[in-house]
């Protein structure tokens, strides 16, 4: 599948680090779809994000929002790109002494598309505040790591965006938050008809498969796999066969694991027919799956 | 409509099996739009390239039509050519039937008295 718009491209993209290299000659962030980026922690995850969100300006490169401001547009004064994107961080970006109430108030002065009901009623709703009279008056420094990102989330869910970028989301969350997070990306894409898309990092793959339409995986600063998830099922074949059979399949594999009992790995689907003769089952990977075997075959280094 | 996440059958071909049999039945009538794909992926808790994908499947076989900017257009259908694929589709069923029963050692006949017992059950209810 081709993508037709964009809601963020990118070429050329550099930050040099001391003993780290961003390296991303290519980035494509479909328009109306929930993309992952996925890869091992230093594998330049959150540079990246922090350099889409603006927070990072040390780069070099160009960025281009919904094909038609650039980055240097975006630091303007009147760029609609600034209402446009809501970013959500791991570390959060609120003040410790702030209370709730107080960032409903900054975002209400920082954000014309801020709708301080809709942040109230997802503050109820997502359990940040409990009810009562002092509702809202609980001080960022005494919340969770898992409330602080939930209070990130109703910050930017309450504004009007066409793209949310988000950094690791998923994790702090707890089962039942993570899919609430899930409805909440589907409902922002389903709200947005297709104009509306999503950018979040993840290393929660598995839990968050059932709303990435497109995955990008990274590994040590560089893109080393990128495609509509389906398009990546039809890619890559999992096989499994029988121990002996098994250095006879390691040619044809692009990964292999081997247990006492006998093989597992993914195929290329073009690579299909040199299986032939070996007695193999196939199936369809999960993006997990896949994540987990271009990650390994990209890792480098003689890493794991 | 119900999906399978572990099931041999892609989700997309199970979105898209779905669709046709509720053409077939005339719940989906020709004019009508199919649901939209954000908002079908929302409610079946599914991405949205899945669907898309389901939806394109529909479109490659003459179901339906992609609309720019409205959707996917329920089309006048051959029911009969709709019809013959339902038929291929028992014929394949009542196969494999035939091969577990001759596994396990059934005649001809206690074949016909389970499929007509069956029968009379799916009648009752």
């Amino acid at each position: 599948m081709e993508i037709e718009k964009t809601a963020i491209r990118a070429a050329k993209l550099e930050k040099k680090f001391k003993n780290f290299n961003l390296n991303i000659q290519k980035l494509e962030i479909p328009q109306g779809f929930a993309t992952a980026l996925i890869g091992k922690n230093g594998a330049g995850k959150t540079t990246l994000m922090n350099i889409l969100a603006g927070i990072r300006l040390d780069y070099k490169g160009e960025i281009t929002f919904f094909e038609k401001w650039n980055d240097q547009d975006r630091e303007k004064k009147d760029c609609p790109v600034r209402e446009m994107v809501g970013y959500t961080g791991t570390s959060g970006y609120f003040l410790p002494q702030w209370t709730v109430a107080d960032v409903g108030e900054v975002s209400e002065l920082l954000f014309e598309g801020f709708d301080r009901k809709r942040f109230d009623a997802l503050c109820r709703e997502l359990k940040i505040v409990g009810g009562g009279s002092n509702e809202g008056q609980k001080k960022i420094s005494e919340l969770s790591d898992g409330t602080r990102t939930k209070l990130m989330l109703a910050g930017v869910l309450a504004r009007e965006t066409d793209l949310l970028l988000m950094d690791e989301p998923a994790s702090p969350l707890d089962p039942l938050m993570r899919d609430r997070l899930c409805e909440m990306i589907q409902e922002y894409l389903a709200a947005g008809n297709g104009e509306k898309s999503v950018f979040f990092s993840t290393h929660n793959v598995s839990d968050m498969e059932n709303v990435t339409d497109y995955a990008i995986i990274m590994s040590r600063g560089r893109i080393v796999e990128r495609g509509f998830v389906e398009d990546l099922k039809n890619k890559y074949v999992l096989v499994k066969g029988e121990k002996e059979d098994a250095s006879k399949a390691r040619p044809a594999l692009y990964s292999m694991q081997e247990s006492r009992y006998g093989f597992e790995g993914l195929c290329l689907n073009e690579n299909l027919e040199k299986l032939a003769g070996i007695d193999v089952t196939k199936e369809i990977p999960s993006l997990y799956q896949i994540s987990v075997a271009v990650m390994r075959k990209n890792a480098g280094g003689g890493e794991k | 409509m119900k999906i399978m996440q572990n099931s041999d059958t892609p989700i997309y071909m199970q979105i898209a099996e779905q669709m046709k049999t509720e053409i077939l039945e005339g719940k989906l009538k020709p004019g009508e739009y199919l649901p939209s794909i954000r908002g079908l992926a929302k409610e079946l808790r599914i991405s949205v390239i899945t669907t898309m994908k389901a939806y394109e499947q529909l479109e490659s076989e003459g179901l339906v039509t992609a609309i720019q900017g409205k959707g996917f257009l329920v089309n006048d259908q051959n029911m009969g050519m709709l019809k013959e694929q339902h038929l291929r589709k028992v014929e394949e069923y009542l196969q494999a039937a035939i091969q577990s029963a001759r596994v396990a050692g059934m005649t001809k006949e206690e074949l016909e008295a389970m499929l007509h017992t069956l029968i009379m059950l799916q009648e009752q209810e």
